[in-house]
């Protein structure tokens, strides 16, 4: 991926990361109508397109943040497959109806294909890690959070009352039970590890 | 995995592993793929924990910009939609305007002796804090104080929410609003300036309040300098160019 050229719409990328309005009004002007016609026309409405368009942000945003995310195609198209993607996901979900997904008409673009297949692998990271999260126990958590928040291990040592060896060794054995519990997960194969 | 590992997957990404450790285990990498597979899984968890709880504060700021930015959007598709829709009523609509403006005009007419004030303006919409927040008390607190108009109160809890999250825009937007009621002007007016000098959503409410707060010291051209900022598609535009006209 490093050797491939960075599409300029990675301004798109780069102005959601640091939360700047313009580009995220730009994003709605520009490539929200696509989406809205196309959910129009596959059995939803404005306020499906709303949360989906929502929705697809904040992953690309959380994708940009931890993942410095680089764009090798054009935003438009990339953008339109997550929403599609999407979209279609939930009609299967909430009607239990079959419906395909053929990628091919609409995008051409192979790079948009790959990009937004990485990011919705992504998203279902990011649920499953949230969701595992939740099922650790409370000293763990509040380890985790004192780490991810103060950042120095010994302050975090020092806040919690431990020793900064043990508030170390805590720390891994903590984030290695997550890892456990993401492995037996019933959900760990659609991750592709 | 043992607990050995783990410990060593996390001296490896905070770089801690001496050289002799290090060639170890970039080969264990190589060669065990098991080995491998929980350390992607491991790093790759420590990178979601350090987003999510690292840059919670920023995350909650981007997702309320989002939302305001979001409603805005839809609301003017919704808008363009009705307009279309009804266009076989339009006839009515017209003769009931036409009806409305000499309504409106003997009741401009009749206003302008007073000149405008404050208190035609500041009916404020009711805020709603609850929503996207955890620590409850306080956020819950300010929403109620500020709904019943007790905008003292309201002012306190805004205070101690600011104190955890000084960032937060929208706080700080709502508070200066009781500030302006409560005619602290002055700290009103350091606090919506620093709003409307930055470039969030929340910019053009700024201006349109620190408009009321000079339109309540009657200060007259100040407001009206404030007020010719306020750009078209500002949710407060249409207000703002009514008062506008009332004090030129």
């Amino acid at each position: 991926m490093s050797d491939k050229k960075l599409h300029e719409d990675q301004k798109y990328i780069d102005g959601l990361a640091e939360n700047n309005t313009f580009i995220i009004q730009a994003i709605y002007d520009k490539f929200a109508p696509k989406v809205i016609n196309y959910i129009k026309q596959n059995s939803g409405d404005a306020y499906d397109a709303q949360d989906v368009i929502q929705e697809t942000i904040i992953t690309i945003y959380n994708q940009a943040k931890q993942k410095k995310l680089q764009l090798t195609c054009p935003f438009d198209a990339y953008f339109f497959l997550l929403c599609k993607r999407k979209w279609l996901n939930q009609l299967k979900k909430s009607k239990g109806k079959e419906v395909t997904i053929n990628e091919e008409v609409l995008s051409k673009d192979d790079d948009a294909q790959v990009l937004s297949f990485e990011t919705s692998i992504f998203e279902n990271k990011q649920a499953l890690f949230n969701e595992m999260y939740q099922q650790l126990g409370d000293a763990c958590k509040d380890l985790l959070k004192a780490t991810f928040s103060i950042k120095s291990m010994e302050d975090v040592a020092k806040s919690l009352n431990i020793s900064y060896a043990y508030a170390r060794k805590k720390k891994s054995l903590c984030i290695g039970q997550l890892t456990k519990l993401v492995q037996a997960s019933p959900k760990f194969n659609s991750l592709k590890y | 995995m043992e607990e050995q590992d783990y410990i060593q997957f996390e001296a490896y990404l905070v770089g801690d592993l001496s050289d002799e450790d290090l060639i170890t285990f970039n080969k264990r990498l190589e060669l065990d793929p098991k080995f491998n597979k929980a350390f992607e899984i491991y790093k790759d968890m420590s990178a979601h924990l350090e987003h999510e709880i690292g840059n919670e504060q920023e995350t909650s700021d981007f997702k309320a910009n989002l939302d305001v930015i979001s409603n805005k959007h839809f609301n003017t598709i919704d808008d363009m939609d009705n307009t279309n829709r009804t266009s076989e009523k339009s006839k009515f609509y017209k003769y009931a305007i036409a009806a409305s403006v000499v309504v409106l005009l003997g009741f401009f007419l009749f206003n302008q002796f007073g000149g405008p004030k404050y208190d035609e303006y500041n009916n404020f919409d009711p805020i709603s804090l609850t929503v996207r927040s955890s620590n409850d008390a306080d956020f819950s607190k300010a929403e109620e104080s500020f709904n019943a108009k007790n905008y003292n109160e309201a002012i306190k809890s805004f205070n101690n929410i600011l104190e955890n999250d000084f960032t937060n825009l929208e706080i700080q937007l709502y508070k200066s609003m009781a500030l302006v009621e409560t005619s602290q002007f002055e700290e009103a007016e350091i606090l919506l300036r620093k709003i409307t000098n930055g470039n969030s959503a929340y910019q053009n409410k700024a201006k349109w309040i620190l408009a009321l707060n000079y339109l309540k010291q009657d200060k007259d051209s100040e407001c009206i300098k404030v007020l010719k900022t306020i750009p078209q598609d500002a949710e407060d535009y249409k207000m703002a160019q009514e008062l506008l006209q009332k004090l030129d």
